[in-house]
Parts: structure tokens; sequence; C-alpha cells
């Protein structure tokens, strides 16, 4: 009788733990936090026209190499002259990194916490800023224009 | 001598023709794009700030290019399956496009002031799939800048999103409310 109640009491116990971190494992899936940007890898650095060239070349592969299915797409390091310094509807900094003469730009956004790191940031300004990619650069017939590469969660690396 | 003069002109043409063309098209990057999703488990919302529109004046050609990464999700997990393969696919389609013109032009005055309510008829591609629509919208005028609202509704399995079992199909609301506003 005693053993009985032993192996009861263990298999309780290993039901009442497995069910705990079954829970605990679900519950941190769920409000998992998202993927902080700025302290992932660096997967490419390119100069501005060097990631706007490959998309216009050949958006499929490119889209193929840089997106991820799951959103997480790569971490990009992107080096350009600062063409346009904006805010959109979300007061987030958007610097277009663009050189003259080029059909397309990388247009980067940044984030509550690094506005900041934008405010001495100038017209014509050469720096390198790191952030995710989230759409390739293209010339769309409808709109009729060229669209910039698009990266978000965007912080300044360097300002030379 | 006439060839030249004649070549001349003809710069001089096509050049105020490119001129006013341009002049006609308004551009906007500072855009917002929401989908608003109720049902009795959750409220689930999304916001993207990164789409890119144009309204042709002179024609009322109206066109949004919307990168579907951008979607934010309050939720790491949520935005995840929004971007998968079983949701909206946006490694394959990294881009919703609505090309559309805006029905009643005609009602709208771009150089004066005010609130202009107008239909906007078209295409809209989401997940590779292409219905039309038509829905409302509102054109601004104020000191001559314009702006666009509308808030429409969009049905999932239009756009062959859908959930077929799990906790998705259950908090996932059948129609999204979709708000957007754009700076031009």
């Amino acid at each position: 009788m005693t053993t009985k109640k032993k192996i009861f009491k263990i298999v309780l116990i290993v039901i009442g733990v497995g069910v705990l971190i079954g829970g605990g494992v679900g519950y941190y899936m769920f409000n998992k936090p998202a993927r902080n940007v700025q302290n992932t890898e660096t997967d490419f650095s390119y100069k501005a026209s060097e990631i706007v060239n490959e998309y216009l070349t050949d958006s499929k592969k490119a889209n193929a190499k840089y997106l991820a299915e799951n959103g997480e797409s790569k971490v990009l390091e992107i080096t350009g002259f600062v063409a346009k310094i904006s805010e959109d509807f979300n007061n987030q900094k958007v610097i277009l990194l663009k050189a003259e003469g080029e059909n397309a730009g990388v247009s980067c956004t940044f984030t509550a916490e690094t506005n900041v790191n934008t405010l001495n940031i100038k017209m014509g300004d050469q720096v390198t800023i790191k952030g995710v990619i989230r759409s390739g650069a293209s010339f769309d017939k409808d709109l009729d224009m060229y669209e910039n590469v698009i990266i978000e969660k965007s912080d300044i690396v360097s300002n030379k | 001598m006439k060839k030249t003069i004649f070549t001349i002109l003809a710069v001089v043409a096509i050049t105020l023709t490119s001129i006013t063309a341009s002049a006609q098209k308004l551009v906007s990057t500072k855009t917002h794009f929401k989908f608003f999703s109720t049902t009795p488990a959750e409220d689930i919302q999304a916001n993207n700030y990164k789409a890119v529109g144009t309204i042709e004046k002179s024609t009322g050609d109206i066109v949004f290019s919307v990168p579907m990464q951008s979607f934010e999700f309050e939720k790491a997990l949520m935005q995840e399956h929004f971007n998968s393969k079983k949701f909206l696919d946006t490694k394959t389609n990294p881009k919703a496009k609505l090309v559309g013109k805006i029905a009643d032009l005609s009602k709208v005055d771009f150089t004066k002031d005010g609130s202009y309510s107008v239909d906007v008829t078209g295409d809209l591609t989401i997940n590779g799939v292409t219905n039309p629509v038509k829905e409302k919208a509102t054109i601004g005028v104020t000191d001559g800048k314009i702006s666009l609202m509308s808030k429409f509704n969009l049905t999932l399995n239009d756009y062959k999103i859908a959930f077929k079992s799990g906790k998705p199909s259950r908090n996932i609301a059948k129609t999204l409310e979709v708000t957007v506003e754009a700076n031009y």
C-alpha cells in the first residue's frame, strides 16, 4: 500500500512539474518580446547604392536572400548620404540615405528610443545606420516612381 | 534651321508637359495603415507607417503600395503568424497594393480648403490575391496641403487568408477594420 502511495505521489509530482513547465513555455511563447534588432548581429553591410542596385537588378533573388518567412528579416548596416530627414505618424524619425543621381535610396525608420540619436544628423552627412529590412527597392509602374529599400528599428552606428 | 527650331520647340514642349505632369501628381510617404480585429477573445491591432501613395490630381488615379513586413503587433508571436506562409506569406508577397480611381473626382477642389467625401474604386491586392473594391474616403485640403482618410472592412477569406483551426481561428475576426491616413 505504501509503495502504491509513493508511486502515486511521484506521478502526481511529475505531472505537476510537467504542467508548470508546459504552461511556463506556453506563456513565454505567447508573450515573448519582439526581437531586439540593435542587439542582433548584423548580417550584411552595404553602401546604400549597393543594396538598391541589387534589388533593382533582381528583386526576387534579393527577397529570397534578405526576407524571412516569419518577418524577422536580415539585419543590415547601410552607409550613405542623408538626403531627407522627416518624421512619421508615430513620431519616429525617418532618414533617407540616397546619393545624388540615384533612382532610389534606403529609407530608415528609427524608434522612440533611438530618435534622440538622429538629432545631430544633418542633410548631406555620411552615416551608417543599422536596422531590419522590410522590403526592397523597385520601380513601381502604378505609382510611376521608384520605391526605396525600407529599414526599420534603426539606430545610428557611425556618423563621420 | 527649321529643323533646329522644331527640335528646340519639341524639347521645350516635352519638358513643359513633364513638369505639368509631375506637378499634378501628389506623393505621400507619411502614411499610417492600421488593421483592427475584435473578437470576444481579444482585440488585436497592427500598425504600419511605411506605405507610399500617390494621387494624380488630373485623373483621380490613386495608388498605395504597402510593405507587409512593416506591420507591427503588440505580441511578437502574432507578428510571426501574420508574416508566415499560412497567413500573409510576406516573403513571397512583400507588398500589398491598391490601384484605384477617385470615382467622383469632380466633387474635389484641390485648391480650396475643405473636406471632400469621395468613393474610391479599384483593385486591392493582398497576399497575391486581387479583388475589386469600392470604399469611401475623405480628401482633406488645408492650406494647400492634401490628406486622405479612409476606414473600411476587409474580409480575410476574400484574400485566401484563413486559419482553419486552433487559437488564431477563434481569436482573429473574419472581417478586419482597416484605417488609412496619408499626408501628401
